[in-house]
């Protein structure tokens, strides 16, 4: 994916390596314990599910948990806010359009 | 599990309470949501080169850092990644996301901050589209741009700082605009109200945020509210601040393409000229609010305060509440800064410590004290009319208790 929205950091002691998961089977990379949402949006993709009245296509919003448009299955999890799930080697991520809330 | 206390929130509030309780040998869990604990210090960091070298600079990242540390120091418990749902008097505390799903303790805290009002408008569901709080979050937590091009829709002092906060992390942001009219936004789409509601601020809190706000108009901003936007283009450190356009609508197909921004009135009414202006990400503004929902569930009564922000738990002056071990602190009692929020936390947990038989390490009048001097220091103020809300509680607080002498059963 060529888009990157990763922003220059000052010089920071914590190396940060790249690793690989996927998103509905494509291969992504990002960084190692950070919200999958910001791994997703620093390659390009901003779309992570489609409403599912409306078949439009829904991303993150509010960014800390409080909206629910980000959700998207992980590692075959329903509903899982992924602006607040940090993301691990291999977490497969797909777009889910059912809602429950997630918890109950 | 079984503790002296429970704190539901890591933000500032919650993390000094914490250090606090657990000082005076109370036993301490904070149960938090996000994978990582700091709440919306997080993604607080603004500067400002002119202030004096002390005010330089806000880090709320290194804040938060140096405050889990000092609490887990001192044993506090801290579990990330579980939501609270429900919180019910004895006091039961039920979580989803955990593997363990409840939580008992003789006090609970409630320091669950502030949330986002939404910003609804023509083509706010397209990706690309943010609220302002995320846009924060992304840049200045995970160094991850919103965009190439970044309009920002909603004046106030929230979204100018993060206007700046981006161009400051190299983000274009190409302006900040109003927001259009419509039946909910009547006072958030009027300049007049939105440019007094500014200068207020600014004059009210001469910090390094909102010197830097008081400057973008090289001090006109008062005159400029009195004199009926006689100027209505700002220029704050080179991104412009149209304060007579409004962002009418947002397009594009799969996500944010372009904003159409239209002219408009003092008062905010369109006056028909459009413009179409290429972005690839929006950020929305239309304030914040108490997060109650816990309070509401927990059973203590709530009034309606506008000036703290909306809807907020009925609290006294040591931060309690009207159910019994029930505290809260930080903006669940009206949306200040972090600053203030820390001083609340401290001041809970002393309330908390003396209610339970314990000596905190500050006697309360003093901890009440240092709420004060925080609000006078913040380095941000986000409603102007703060002072006279916490009058206006003081004042129900007082007729509930008058009230509950003839009737016991007074909770909501
Ligand atoms: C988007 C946004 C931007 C802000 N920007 C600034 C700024 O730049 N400068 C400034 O001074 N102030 C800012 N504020 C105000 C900010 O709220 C205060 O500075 C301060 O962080 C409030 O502290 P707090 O401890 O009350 O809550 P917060 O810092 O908001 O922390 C609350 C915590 O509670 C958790 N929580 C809430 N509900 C639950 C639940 N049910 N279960 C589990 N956990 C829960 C949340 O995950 C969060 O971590 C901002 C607020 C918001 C919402
Ligand atoms: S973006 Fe709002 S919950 Fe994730």
């Amino acid at each position: 994916m060529a888009a990157n929205f990763r922003l220059p950091v000052a010089e920071s002691s914590e190396k940060r390596e790249q690793i690989a998961f996927t998103f509905n089977g494509q291969q992504v990379m990002g960084y190692e314990g950070e919200p999958i949402a910001v791994a997703l949006w620093a390659c390009g993709i901003k779309t992570i599910r489609s409403c599912g009245a409306t078949a439009q296509p829904r991303g993150v919003y509010c960014g800390i948990g409080h909206c629910y448009e980000c959700r998207a299955q992980v590692d075959g999890v329903a509903n899982v806010r992924t602006c607040m799930t940090p993301l691990s080697r291999g977490t497969s991520v797909s777009s889910s359009s059912d809602w429950h809330i997630e918890g109950a | 599990m079984n503790v002296d206390v429970a704190i539901i929130g890591s933000g500032p509030a919650g993390l000094a309470a914490s250090i606090e309780l657990a000082e005076s040998g109370l036993s301490v869990v904070i149960l938090d949501e996000y994978y990582r604990p700091g709440g919306r210090l997080l993604g607080q960091r603004y500067e400002d080169p002119k202030a004096p070298e002390t005010e330089r600079e806000w880090d709320g990242m290194k804040l938060a850092l140096e405050l889990v540390e000092q609490a887990r120091k001192r044993q506090v418990e801290i579990r990330c990644g579980v939501t609270v749902w429900s919180v019910s008097p004895g006091w039961k505390i039920e979580l989803g996301g955990a593997d363990e799903k409840t939580v008992h303790a003789k006090a609970v805290l409630l320091a669950t901050g502030a949330a986002e009002r939404a910003l609804p408008m023509p083509g706010w569901t397209l990706p690309g589209v943010v609220s302002v709080g995320a846009a924060q979050t992304f840049t200045n937590l995970h160094h991850v741009a919103i965009g190439k091009s970044v309009m920002v829709v909603g004046v106030d002092p929230l979204a100018i700082s993060v206007a700046l906060e981006m161009k400051h992390a190299g983000v274009n942001v190409v302006g900040v605009a109003m927001a259009p009219r419509s039946p909910m936004t009547e006072k958030l789409s009027s300049p007049s109200h939105a440019l007094s509601q500014l200068a207020k601020a600014a004059d009210l809190a001469p910090n390094p945020l909102l010197r830097l706000m008081g400057r973008l108009a090289g001090g006109r901003l008062g005159k400029m509210a009195v004199h009926a936007l006689r100027w209505p283009l700002l220029q704050i450190e080179g991104i412009p601040v149209d304060i007579r356009k409004a962002v009418a609508r947002i397009e594009g197909e799969e996500s944010v393409e372009a904003v159409i921004l239209q002219s408009v009135s003092a008062n905010g009414v369109p006056t028909g000229r459009e413009e179409r202006v290429e972005v690839d990400a929006v950020c929305l503004s239309a304030g914040l609010y108490p997060l109650i929902e816990l309070a509401q569930v927990a059973g203590c009564s709530l009034v309606q305060v506008p000036e703290l922000g909306g809807v907020v738990p009925l609290y006294g002056s040591d931060l309690s509440t009207t159910a019994d071990g029930l505290y809260v602190a930080g903006n669940i009692t009206g949306i200040e800064g972090a600053k203030v929020a820390m001083a609340q936390g401290k001041l809970a947990a002393v309330s908390i410590a003396q209610a339970m038989g314990k000596s905190p390490t500050l006697p309360k009048e003093e901890a009440i004290q240092a709420v004060k001097r925080a609000r006078a220091l913040s380095p941000i103020r986000f409603l102007p009319d703060v002072e006279q809300g916490l009058a206006k509680m003081e004042r129900l607080w007082r007729e509930a208790w008058l009230s509950k002498e003839g009737d016991e059963a007074w909770r909501m």
